[in-house]
């Protein structure tokens, strides 16, 4: 096993952040049928995907340790991420499913 | 006292530990020995995908030819292009890669030692299962509404080839909804997107392989900046490997999905649609074209400096076009897509973007030129391959820029113009350079030099030929003659060049001849290299050849880019190299050095797991091609077992075998427990 | 790969080719390795492979982004059908996985063994749990709504997406196994597998993350056009 020189999160913590990550996800729920409902238009999507990209990074920053390992690690994933979401969103406003100005 | 490289004796743990026969091929983890074999392998699917060629242009000679029917014809040119893309220079690519980048960057193996050995035979049966289709594959022509089955009706005398119809006949590109279930009913296009499936998965392990490899394995004072070409492209090429394959892959499930199990990504009726596919497989695409270019680019980086004397100008610059260049690989895909319906702004969009792309490319041209300026040129066969790569690279390149004034592609897309650019660039670019490549480092490979009248015969015929062969696809195309097309009309005029064509292809073919019996003579009555048969630059001609088994005696630790050129040489006042007095006996003692190393070297053990475990994969995927029959089904359980089961066999098996103690000294301590590492 | 040297005193013939340093080091730790970035080599391949996994993933939603929001499809829509409720909580159930993980990664680095097995059951059961929720979507999707995947385009995104998705988790339920069955047949853990277990971890949590993606993008905001 390879020593590492930071500590890592307690048990305790680990519990708090799935306790959090629950709870985004009750609200994420929440907000589907809150939106069914009054229909809150683009609004909803921005606070979804807002919520999705809080549980994204707790999970990759301290569960999968990112925050606290070599940055090489975290460019790799970083340089994939934003590849895919770089490419595809092109092919999808090529494709007419994203607007792009009038792309 | 010298120590030899070690063997783990026999346990009761299993490990294979045969050193010479067959055996030590099957199991071997040795970087080596699976570049060597990525090697041969790929030569015989370059010959394969060359006599794809020859009949190809014997049928072509003639206007409204008959000598191939249709169905034989698509099936040749798809099959053609599939295998010298896949299993010719992807493959020779990772021979070199595979050989050559532990000894560049001073390691004794790769990263992952099995894993290595496992996208090697990952890669083998891959290739067998796709020609398996020559066998196996069916390519019923599709029921027209009137009741006429279609590309089998033309021709077909015995001459015709017509068995070479039930063969992939799609295109390499395999265009929906024309490779789809509906009309290209059969199981032919089925090998060609399983096959492709597994190839792809082998250099996705390989790219994982090899980027760790350079980043972890260097030795002391290898700092990335001091790094060959070589190794910064192939390391650049790992990246976009890493990158594309997966989209590649989501691509062909999602065509094998369409064909197998009623899916309906890419059928019109369904309501899919084809250009889809086009955006999905050209993502991959034009990475891929970048991938197969760099590693000639990186050899080419490597033999210019070395005959010409002069270190390659402008390193760093080489370095970062090279990055550059796949960077921006990736952004360019749609300029395949020009006539295909896209929108005009992703037109103009693609269009500037794919010129940009020139720039980093000039770069490394003029730095390549940079490097012969001035320097005392030996025309050695590298170095004619390297030359030629440099002059036919750029002509393609040029035709290339003309691809990306979109008016101007309209007219020249479908055309054989483009043919002519993709060959100049593919075969006057990467087979020219992995030809000097080969030609090069042939004596680490076999402490043999090949004969060089024989290597110039090669060239200069091989230069003539190709030059016949693809100039005239330029003005054939700016002519009107399309690609991908049965036949074409003696009124066309077209005829005369096409028969240039076909002369040259078969002028091609016999300098192959020539250079496979430079090859096979000089392994055996060649002359003996010596430690540095070419005054080189770079460490891996720092050690003995052929290239010990361990590779280096002791770890080097490098102080400077091109490395063991600072050995032999200093700088005059102004500038130029003075050789030093030393130099000579330097280089023999290297050798003697490489020959006995002094301490004892523990090589990884081979493996059986990782052949077992690429077995299990075709088998799989011949289970889903019959996968309505009990056989399928069967299949794809026995493949599943086998893989599964090579791989927790392959977790379990201790990373090494505890060794006999050397000279009555302390046994080596036990592994702990069993080990996983890969 | 290991690379044993016996000590040998630094020899320096005229100042070339000096001996590397690393040789000395060597003997010390067995499974010292050469490691220029100063990460381990297999969490380095797992880090790079991951990335390459979102590539993979990405195509398979935007597939299904451009089929799902394009109108005139015969046959059933999947976002007509999903049953959010029973999805947020087989989510949660994956999201819960994800700390069951890490707290068996957390019990192996402090040697304790136990805690690892227990834990390490724990998450391979909540992703057989989460599995479980899949098939029975699947199956519901198919026999009481009639939606195939030859249904439409929509529907064949979407059974390509989640299955893959499923086949990920499927993959690494069976790891979690293997390691589990490893730790009770030997007592124990080595430290070897302990760096297994660790990119395991990984890889499970990438598929959670990946489920996050899809439960917002696939299930919660996705509507049926038109």
């Amino acid at each position: 096993m390879s020593t590492e020189q930071h500590a890592h999160p307690t048990p305790a913590q680990y519990w708090k952040i799935a306790a959090l990550l629950g709870l985004l996800t009750a609200v994420e729920v929440g907000m589907f049928y809150v939106n069914r409902e009054y229909d809150l238009g683009g609004f909803n999507a921005v606070i979804l995907i807002a919520l999705a990209i809080l549980k994204f990074v707790i999970v990759v920053g301290w569960y999968m340790h990112l925050r606290f390992e070599k940055s090489t690690l975290t460019r790799f994933f970083t340089a994939g991420f934003v590849l895919a979401v770089g490419l595809y969103l092109v092919v999808l406003s090529a494709m007419g499913v994203v607007v792009i100005r009038g792309g | 006292m010298t120590a030899t490289a070690e063997r783990p004796q026999a346990t009761i743990f299993k490990r294979p530990s045969s050193t010479e026969g067959i055996w030590s091929w099957l199991t071997t983890v040795d970087h080596k020995k699976i570049g060597i074999m990525y090697g041969y392998a790929a030569f015989f699917f370059f010959l394969l995908g060359g006599t794809e060629a020859l009949l190809l242009r014997w049928h072509l000679a003639s206007a409204n030819s008959e000598f191939l029917t249709a169905g034989a014809y698509n099936a040749m040119f798809t099959m053609h292009a599939t295998t010298m893309v896949f299993l010719f220079v992807m493959p020779a690519s990772a021979a070199f890669m595979n050989y050559l980048i532990p000894l560049m960057i001073g390691a004794r193996d790769v990263a992952f030692p099995r894993l290595n050995a496992l996208s090697w035979w990952i890669f083998f049966f891959g290739g067998i299962f796709l020609y398996s289709t020559f066998i196996f594959g069916t390519s019923v022509a599709p029921i027209s509404p009137d009741g006429i089955a279609g590309n089998l009706a033309a021709g077909g005398g015995p001459g015709s080839f017509n068995w070479l119809a039930d063969s992939p006949d799609g295109g390499w590109f395999g265009y929906q909804p024309n490779a789809g279930a509906f009309y290209s009913p059969g199981t032919a296009m089925d090998f060609w997107a399983l096959g492709l499936q597994i190839i792809g998965l082998a250099s996705l392990i390989s790219s994982v392989n090899f980027i760790v490899t350079v980043l972890n394995m260097r030795a002391k004072g290898m700092r990335l900046l001091r790094m060959p070409v070589f190794v910064w492209m192939s390391t650049v090429v790992a990246f976009l490997l890493l990158f594309s394959i997966p989209i590649i892959a989501v691509a062909l499930f999602m065509v094998t999905f369409d064909r197998q199990f009623g899916a309906v990504f890419f059928s019109p009726v369904g309501g899919g649609d084809p250009v889809l596919w086009q955006h999905l497989f050209w993502l991959f695409g034009h990475p891929e074209v970048y991938i197969l270019i760099l590693p000639a680019m990186g050899i080419v980086s490597e033999v210019l400096p070395v005959f010409s004397r002069k270190p390659l100008f402008g390193y760093s610059a080489v370095v970062f076009a090279g990055a550059a260049i796949a960077f921006l690989g990736f952004g360019v895909w749609a300029h395949h897509m020009f006539s295909s319906g896209i929108t005009p702004v992703a037109q103009a969009a693609f269009g500037l973007a794919t010129m940009t792309i020139a720039i980093p490319t000039g770069i490394k041209i003029f730095n390549w030129m940079g490097t012969m300026w001035g320097g005392r040129l030996r025309f050695t066969t590298p170095m004619l391959f390297a030359i030629g790569f440099v002059a036919m690279f750029t002509i393609g390149g040029l035709s290339g820029v003309t691809h990306a004034v979109v008016p101007s592609d309209w007219q020249q897309t479908d055309t054989y113009y483009i043919v002519a650019h993709f060959h100049y660039v593919l075969f006057g670019g990467s087979v020219f350079g992995l030809f000097a490549g080969l030609y090069y480092w042939f004596p680490k490979l076999t402490g043999k030099v090949m004969d060089s009248r024989l290597g110039k015969w090669h060239f200069w015929l091989m230069f003539t030929g190709f030059n016949l062969t693809f100039a005239p696809m330029h003005w054939l195309g700016l002519q009107g003659m399309v690609r991908r097309t049965w036949k074409y009309a003696p009124e066309t005029g077209l005829e005369p060049w096409n028969v240039a064509a076909t002369v040259g292809a078969f002028i091609i073919a016999f300098s192959m001849l020539i250079f496979m019996y430079n090859w096979y003579n000089s392994r055996r009555r060649g002359v003996d290299s010596g430690l540095d048969p070419w005054d080189a630059r770079t460490i891996e001609w720092t050690i003995p050849n052929p290239t010990p088994e361990y590779n280096y005696a002791r770890s080097p630790a490098v102080t400077s880019l091109d490395h063991f050129w600072h050995f032999k040489y200093d700088e005059d006042d102004e500038g130029r190299a003075v050789r030093k007095e030393d130099a000579d006996e330097i280089i023999a003692e290297l050798e003697q050095e490489g020959l006995n190393p002094i301490e004892p070297i523990h090589l990884p053990n081979p493996s059986y797991f990782p052949i077992l475990m690429a077995v299990g994969l075709p088998i799989v995927f011949y289970g889903i091609i019959y996968h309505t029959t009990l056989w399928g089904k069967l299949l794809i359980a026995i493949g599943a077992v086998i893989t599964l089961s090579s791989l927790i066999g392959w977790a379990i098996e201790p990373i090494e075998e505890p060794h006999a103690p050397q000279d009555g000294g302390e046994p080596d301590p036990e592994p702990e427990g069993v080990d996983a590492g890969v | 790969m290991p690379l044993k040297m016996a000590a040998s005193p630094t020899r320096n013939r005229r100042g070339w080719m000096p001996v590397s340093d690393v040789a000395h080091d060597a003997v010390v730790d067995h499974h010292e390795e050469h490691e220029s970035t100063g990460i381990d080599s297999r969490k380095l391949g797992m880090w790079a492979f991951l990335s390459s996994e979102f590539l993979f993933f990405g195509a398979l939603i935007s597939n299904y982004l451009l089929y799902s929001t394009r109108a005139g499809f015969d046959g059933v829509y999947p976002a007509e059908i999903y049953d959010i409720p029973f999805t947020s909580v087989s989510s949660f159930v994956l999201l819960m996985s994800s700390l069951t993980m890490v707290l068996a990664h957390n019990a192996m680095s402090r040697g304790d063994q136990n805690g690892t097995r227990t834990w390490l059951f724990a998450t391979a059961a909540l992703g057989a749990v989460f599995l479980g929720g899949q098939v029975f979507e699947f199956t519901e999707f198919i026999v009481e709504f009639g939606m195939t995947l030859s249904s439409n385009p929509a529907a064949s995104a979407f059974y390509l997406l989640t299955g893959f998705h499923g086949l990920h988790v499927a993959v690494g339920v069976i790891m979690l196994l293997s390691l589990w069955g490893i730790s009770r047949r030997k007592g124990e853990l080595s430290d070897s597998q302990g760096m297994n277990l660790e990119l395991v971890g990984l890889y499970w949590h990438f598929v959670d993350i990946i489920w996050i993606v899809i439960f917002t993008v696939v299930y919660l905001l996705s509507v049926p056009p038109g």
